[in-house]
C-alpha cells in the first residue's frame, strides 16, 4: 500500500477512533472496572484457589462480553450510518477510494476495541493484584484469542453495514455471532435432525464463523496450556476470514448506489 | 462566453441514469436522459430545474457516489473513475452532514488529510476559509451547537480547502439567512474572480441570475436549454413598467393597454406598452402628478420556467427568495 493510501486510510480510522471516544463508547471501561474491582473485594472471604479461578474467569468473560457488545453496535454502524446520515457524501468525492474507506472503519473500530480490551484487562490484573491472587501472563493468550474473534466480529458487521440499514444489520450480525459461539451444534445437527443434509450442514459449518475457536478462556483459568501454534492457528483462522469478509464487504460496496 | 469544449473542465456527453423503485424495485423511473453538458474553463453556470429534475443525480454521478447507466464523462481531462482529478475538484453536497461530534478544525483537517494535504498547509488553509466564511470565532466548538446555516458554511470551506479548479456547489444557498446567502455569493464570485470554474445547481432563481454566466436548465432528467440567460430568455422589450405618482392616487384617464396596479399611498404602478409611454407620461403630469420611473420589462428566468414548466406546484421550485 502506498504512503498516501496508508495517509487517507489512517485518517478515516483516526476519526472512527475519535468517534467512538466522543460517543462515549469508551465510558463502559470505567464502569466495568469498578464492576471488577467490586466483585474482587466480594470474592475475599471465599476460599484463595476458587476465588482467583471465578474472577478470572469472569473478569476474561467480560472482556469477551463487553468487547462484542462494541464491535456488534458500532460495528453495525460504521457504513450504514455514513450512508444514511450522508457523512460519507463530502468524503467520497475526495481522492479516498470505498476500499480505503471501508478498511479504515474496520482498522478505527479495531484499535477502538485494542484500547478497550487493554484497559480492560488492566483492570483484571488490578483487580487480581489488590485482592493478592496469581497473575501470570498466561491470561493475555485468552486475551488475544478474544481479541481477534472480535475482529471477525467486526468484519461481520462491517459487511453487513454495507448492504443494509443499522437495525437490520444489528439483527443479522447478532444471528450469525450467536450461530458462531454455537458452531458445534450446526456440525452435529444431523443427530437431532437426521433429514438435513450432510453437505448442508457441512456447508454452513465451514461457511460461518466458528467463535469458539477463540474461546481459551477455561483452558487458561484452569492451567492448561496452550501452546503457540495454538494461538498461531486461531490467528491464520481469524486473518483468512476477516479477509474474506471485508472482501465481500468491498464487492458490495464498491459499485453501491448512494441515493 | 463562447462554448469551445476543446479544454473543458468538464465535459457529459450523452449521460443516463435510472433509479429501481416500487415493490421489489421492479420499475425504474428515469433521473438523467441522454444529458450532454460541458462548461467553459473560468465560467460559473448554473444548474436550474425544479426539484427532482436531476440535479443532484447529476452532482452525485459526477463525485462518484452513484454510477451512470450510460454515458461518459471527463473532469479536468481525466475520465470519471480516475481518482487523479479528485485532488482538484471541490464538492459541496447539498444539506451536509458534518459529524456533529467534530470542531470545524478538526472536520478540515479531516478533510484536508484525504486531500493528502501537508499538515502546515492544511492549518493554514482551515483558518483562512473559516475567516472566509466567518466562523473563526467557531472554529474549536463542536458543530453539534451550530445551527444549519453554520454546518453550510464549514461544508463550503470543506468543498475549498483543495484550492480546487473546478467547484461543484449543490444548493449551496440551501439553509442560508440573508447574511449567509451573500456572503455565499461573495465567495462564489471570488472564485470566478480568481478564475475557477463552477457548477452551481440551484432551484432559486434570482441567485442564478445574479451570480452566472450561463445557465443549464434541466427538465424530468432531459436538458431543456444552455447558454447565457440572453440567449435562453427573451430580451425584447415588450413593456415598461412606469411608476407615478398622483396627488390621492386619483389617476387621469390612461391610454387603452395600460395595466395599474393597486396603489401604494400616492404612488401607482404602471405596466405600460412600449408606444404608449408618451401619452401616459402627459397624461400622469396632466393630472398635476410625477414620473418617478421607466423601466423596461425583460423576461425573467421565472417567467421563462412558467412558460417551459407551468406554474410551479407548492415546493418543486422557488422562483424568489
Amino acid at each position: 500500500m502506498g504512503s498516501a493510501r496508508l495517509s487517507r486510510v489512517q485518517a478515516v480510522a483516526a476519526n472512527t477512533f475519535r468517534e467512538t471516544i466522543r460517543e462515549k463508547v469508551l465510558y463502559n471501561l470505567v464502569f466495568f472496572a469498578v464492576l471488577m474491582t467490586l466483585s474482587g473485594l466480594l470474592l475475599n472471604p471465599l476460599s484463595i484457589r476458587q476465588d482467583e479461578k471465578i474472577i478470572k474467569d469472569v473478569g476474561l468473560a467480560s472482556i469477551e462480553l463487553f468487547g462484542t457488545l462494541i464491535a456488534l453496535f458500532m460495528g453495525v454502524s460504521l457504513v450504514s450510518k455514513e450512508i444514511e446520515r450522508r457523512s460519507l457524501y463530502p468524503l467520497l468525492a475526495k481522492p479516498v477510494s470505498r476500499g480505503e474507506f471501508l478498511l479504515g472503519k474496520f482498522a478505527g473500530l479495531a484499535f477502538t476495541l485494542l484500547v478497550n480490551v487493554t484497559v480492560m484487562t488492566l483492570g483484571l490484573y488490578a483487580t487480581l493484584w489488590a485482592t493478592r491472587r496469581g497473575a501470570g501472563p498466561e491470561l493475555l493468550q485468552a486475551v488475544l484469542a478474544i481479541y481477534l474473534g472480535l475482529l471477525l466480529v467486526v468484519a461481520l458487521a462491517l459487511l453487513f453495514s454495507t448492504l443494509t440499514s443499522s437495525a437490520l444489520a444489528l439483527v443479522l450480525s447478532v444471528c450469525v455471532v450467536v450461530v458462531g459461539r454455537f458452531a458445534d451444534v450446526i456440525r452435529n445437527m444431523r443427530e437431532v435432525a437426521p433429514g438435513v443434509p450432510a453437505w448442508a450442514t457441512q456447508v454452513l459449518y465451514y461457511a460461518l464463523p466458528n467463535l469458539r475457536n477463540f474461546d481459551l478462556k477455561t483452558r487458561v483459568v484452569y492451567g492448561d496450556p496452550v501452546l503457540s501454534s495454538d494461538l498461531g492457528w486461531i490467528g491464520v483462522y481469524a486473518a483468512s476470514y476477516v479477509a474474506i469478509v471485508l472482501g465481500l464487504a468491498f464487492a458490495a460496496f464498491r459499485s453501491k448506489d448512494l441515493q | 462566453m463562447a462554448s469551445d469544449t476543446t479544454d473543458s473542465p468538464l465535459q457529459i456527453v450523452g449521460l443516463s441514469k435510472a433509479y429501481r423503485v416500487g415493490f421489489l424495485a421492479r420499475q425504474r423511473r428515469t433521473a438523467l436522459d441522454s444529458l450532454s453538458l460541458a462548461l467553459v474553463r473560468g465560467e460559473l453556470l448554473g444548474y436550474l430545474g425544479p426539484n427532482g429534475s436531476g440535479k443532484t443525480t447529476t452532482l452525485k454521478i459526477l463525485t462518484g457516489l452513484i454510477f451512470p447507466d450510460s454515458g461518459s464523462v471527463s473532469v479536468l481531462g481525466e475520465p470519471l473513475g480516475s481518482r487523479g482529478w479528485r485532488r482538484r475538484v471541490g464538492y459541496l453536497p447539498e444539506h451536509p452532514y458534518l459529524y456533529d461530534y467534530l470542531t470545524p478544525n478538526e472536520y478540515l483537517d479531516y478533510a484536508g488529510r484525504l486531500f493528502g494535504l501537508e499538515t502546515g498547509t492544511r492549518r493554514a488553509s482551515a483558518r483562512a476559509l473559516l475567516a472566509q466564511v466567518g466562523l473563526e470565532d467557531s472554529a474549536d466548538v463542536v458543530m453539534r451547537r451550530f445551527s444549519k446555516g453554520m454546518v453550510q458554511r464549514v461544508g463550503l470551506a470543506q468543498a475549498l480547502l483543495n484550492d480546487p479548479e473546478l467547484v461543484l456547489l449543490d444548493e449551496p444557498m440551501s439553509g442560508l439567512d440573508p447574511l449567509g446567502r451573500r456572503l455565499v455569493r461573495n465567495i462564489v464570485l471570488d472564485l470566478k474572480a480568481r478564475g475557477k470554474t463552477v457548477l452551481f445547481s440551484t432551484h432559486i432563481l434570482s441567485d442564478a441570475e445574479t451570480l452566472c454566466d450561463r445557465v443549464a436548465v434541466l427538465r424530468s432528467g432531459k436538458l431543456l436549454a444552455v447558454g447565457r440567460l440572453d440567449q435562453i430568455l427573451n430580451v425584447d422589450v415588450s413593456a415598461l413598467e412606469v411608476l407615478v405618482s398622483v396627488p390621492g392616487a386619483s389617476l387621469p384617464d390612461l391610454p387603452g393597454g395600460v395595466r395599474v396596479h393597486p396603489a401604494m399611498s400616492e404612488r401607482v404602478r404602471l405596466d405600460v406598452p412600449e408606444g404608449a409611454l408618451a401619452p401616459v407620461v402627459a397624461a400622469v403630469e396632466g393630472a398635476g402628478g410625477r414620473v418617478l420611473s421607466v423601466l423596461p420589462t425583460r423576461e425573467s428566468l421565472e417567467d421563462y420556467f412558467v412558460r417551459e414548466m407551468g406554474p410551479p406546484a407548492e415546493g418543486t421550485w422557488a422562483p424568489r427568495d
